[in-house]
């Protein structure tokens, strides 16, 4: 029993920090630009099939493939800024209902090239460790290692650099910003597309553990979602809290009870904690 | 607009002896269907100013309660009508209230009202021995209704287009009704500055879940019908797509109107079966209207109209 919950509590951090990930971006974009980008599931999506192509069509090496995929979800990421996202800046209705329509773009432009027939990667990392009776599969710690360093990484970046201080300067006062001299139509973009830079990096990583399909993404942003809301909008390691809350408490939900109902309860968790503490776990209390 | 609208109603009455297509007398089925989903979500989203995203999770609560009473307890449809509807009010006042006591908005209200409603849907697609799980549940039975010159089956296609069109009538009457009273006056004072209107002494609680709770009834209202029509319910109807695709028929049509939902949702359901196009690029047709409204004419269609009035 200890050992099921223990290798569940594992399992449940590995999904958790692939929800932080994409609630990083989330959580990012919601901060500068005032809208939940929702396609970002699909931009998970995106390159996850991307890195499929490059590594099992193209035969490119796992880590060069996963750049490469990382390249052109940036490369969407961007233009889709520049053609529909800049709209939509500070609308949170508009935007929502853009990156809807983008994912059904998306999907319905995989589904027509690549149809619904689930894409395998053949074994990027065979094996696995043993550790007091578990078993960990050597590729999903390396992806949650991943993970852990990026979003420690941006964490960085964001209180060490410059350039994230102005974000984090734009996130409270958007016109004091500007006037410091803060170039914030640049500096929303950078966000935009970092954030579809780490959709598709999940995305990437996600291809080497489990099978693609056109829809995977809907599931993951949803959680996402989840996972930054329950962590408070706009705290950057809160993301990676969340996530991993929302995958422990999954994973470990459905040891007692019915795993049918394991997206039902982050759900629940999620509901009671923002009726406590609206702004979050980790968010300012206002 | 009422003779605009009042015309249109007449052109749908007699629209039947012209049109003999079975398919177009489908579409304006789901159609009307559609329309009347939009009209009630509107009263929610653009009158109120609360972006529900339980809409749907009514629509398919009711779909499924009737089924189950019928099929399963050989019930009479239209009481079993009534018990679906008691049940959505109920569940749309627990929604509601929780919502509305922690005072959560905008987006914050989206997600719990989502929340909600995928932990319905995860209900629908696990209570096997009773929702029959993911495949649904199939329904022969037919509605009847008793009236002095015979009983009337809805079975086919022109009694369908009437019951639906008589079902878009009543939910439009019923929300303009309530928009026309002092509710309306209130919700509109709750939806531009809910502050302030607390200070003006409307009870900013009551009215945003009287609101609610209609809508979701009158969503409820459709659902019951839209089973029995296309013959089988099944978790989808829960699902956030269906929820997604009420508010891009309210934003095609024009959010502060109650026609433009009708217009809108009549549009939307029609479009994709006018193009000849493969399911995928549909889909992506569908995507790419959304973005293309929402970018270039955010106040939807009847924006449009009435812009283009002020302008001349």
């Amino acid at each position: 029993m200890t050992q099921l919950i223990l290798g569940q509590l594992l399992n449940g951090i590995i999904v958790g920090s692939l929800y932080g990930i994409i609630a990083l971006g989330v959580t990012l974009t919601f901060g500068l630009t005032g809208i939940v980008n929702f396609a970002l599931g699909a931009f998970m999506m995106l390159g996850a099939y991307s890195t499929w192509y490059l590594y099992d069509v193209s035969h490119l090496p796992y880590p060069i493939a996963v750049i490469g995929a990382v390249a052109i979800v940036s490369a969407v990421g961007y233009v889709s800024d520049l053609t529909l996202f800049r709209f939509t800046r500070g609308n949170l209705v508009n935007g929502l209902l853009v990156s809807i329509g983008l994912i059904s773009v998306f999907e319905a432009l995989i589904l027509a090239a690549f149809t619904t027939t689930p894409k395998d990667l053949t074994y990027v990392m065979p094996g696995a460790f043993h550790v007091a009776g578990l078993f960990l599969p050597k590729i999903k710690i390396m992806v949650c290692l991943v993970f852990l360093a990026i979003i420690f990484g941006t964490y960085l970046a964001l209180t060490r650099t410059w350039l994230g201080r102005a974000a984090f300067a734009y996130a409270q006062n958007p016109e004091a910003a500007a006037l410091m001299g803060i170039r914030t139509e640049r500096l929303q973009t950078i966000v935009v597309v970092y954030s579809t830079a780490l959709a598709g990096l999940g995305g990437g990583l996600y291809a080497s553990m489990y099978s693609l399909e056109p829809t995977i993404g809907a599931a993951y942003i949803l959680k996402a979602v989840e996972a930054a809301i329950l962590a408070g909008v706009g705290s950057v390691i809160g993301a990676l809290g969340g996530g991993i809350i929302l995958g422990v408490s999954e994973n470990i939900g459905s040891v007692f009870f019915p795993s049918a109902f394991r997206d039902a309860y982050g759900l629940v968790f999620l509901i009671a904690i923002l009726l406590v503490r609206p702004s979050g776990l980790f968010g300012d209390k206002s | 607009m009422r003779l605009a609208i009042l015309g249109g109603l007449l052109v749908a009455l007699i629209a039947p002896w012209f049109v003999k297509s079975d398919s177009t007398l489908a579409i304006a089925i789901y159609g009307f269907m559609a329309a009347s989903l939009a009209v009630s979500f509107n009263l929610i989203f653009g009158f109120s100013g609360q972006l529900s995203m339980f809409h749907a999770a009514s629509f398919g609560v009711s779909a499924y309660v009737v089924t189950i009473l019928v099929t399963s307890y050989g019930w009479n449809f239209w009481l079993a009508i009534p018990c679906a509807l008691a049940l959505v009010v109920v569940l749309s006042l627990i929604v509601g209230t929780i919502c509305f006591r922690f005072k959560l908005k905008e987006f914050y209200f989206a997600v719990v009202t989502l929340a909600f409603s995928e932990v319905l849907r995860l209900i629908t697609l696990n209570w096997n021995s009773v929702t029959n799980g993911s495949l649904g549940i199939t329904v022969v039975e037919k509605p009847a209704l008793w009236t002095p010159w015979g009983t009337l089956t809805f079975s086919s296609g022109v009694s369908w287009y009437y019951v639906t069109l008589a079902l878009l009538v009543v939910v439009f009457v019923i929300c303009q009704r309530v928009l026309g009273s002092w509710i309306g006056q209130c919700l509109a004072a709750i939806r531009l500055n809910d502050q302030l209107g607390e200070t003006l002494g409307i009870d900013v609680f009551k009215y945003k879940l009287l609101s609610f709770a209609i809508g979701s009834a009158l969503a409820g209202l459709v659902g019951a019908f839209y089973g029995f029509y296309a013959g089988f319910v099944e978790p989808h109807y829960l699902s956030i797509t269906l929820g997604l695709d009420i508010v891009a028929m309210v934003l095609l049509g024009g959010i502060n109107s109650l026609i433009g939902p009708v217009i809108g949702a009549l549009l939307l359901t029609a479009l994709p079966h006018m193009i000849e196009l493969s399911a995928e690029l549909r889909i992506a047709l569908y995507g790419a209207i959304l973005i293309f409204v929402i970018l270039v004419m955010p106040k939807g269609i009847m924006g449009l109209l009435s812009s283009r009035k002020n302008a001349a």
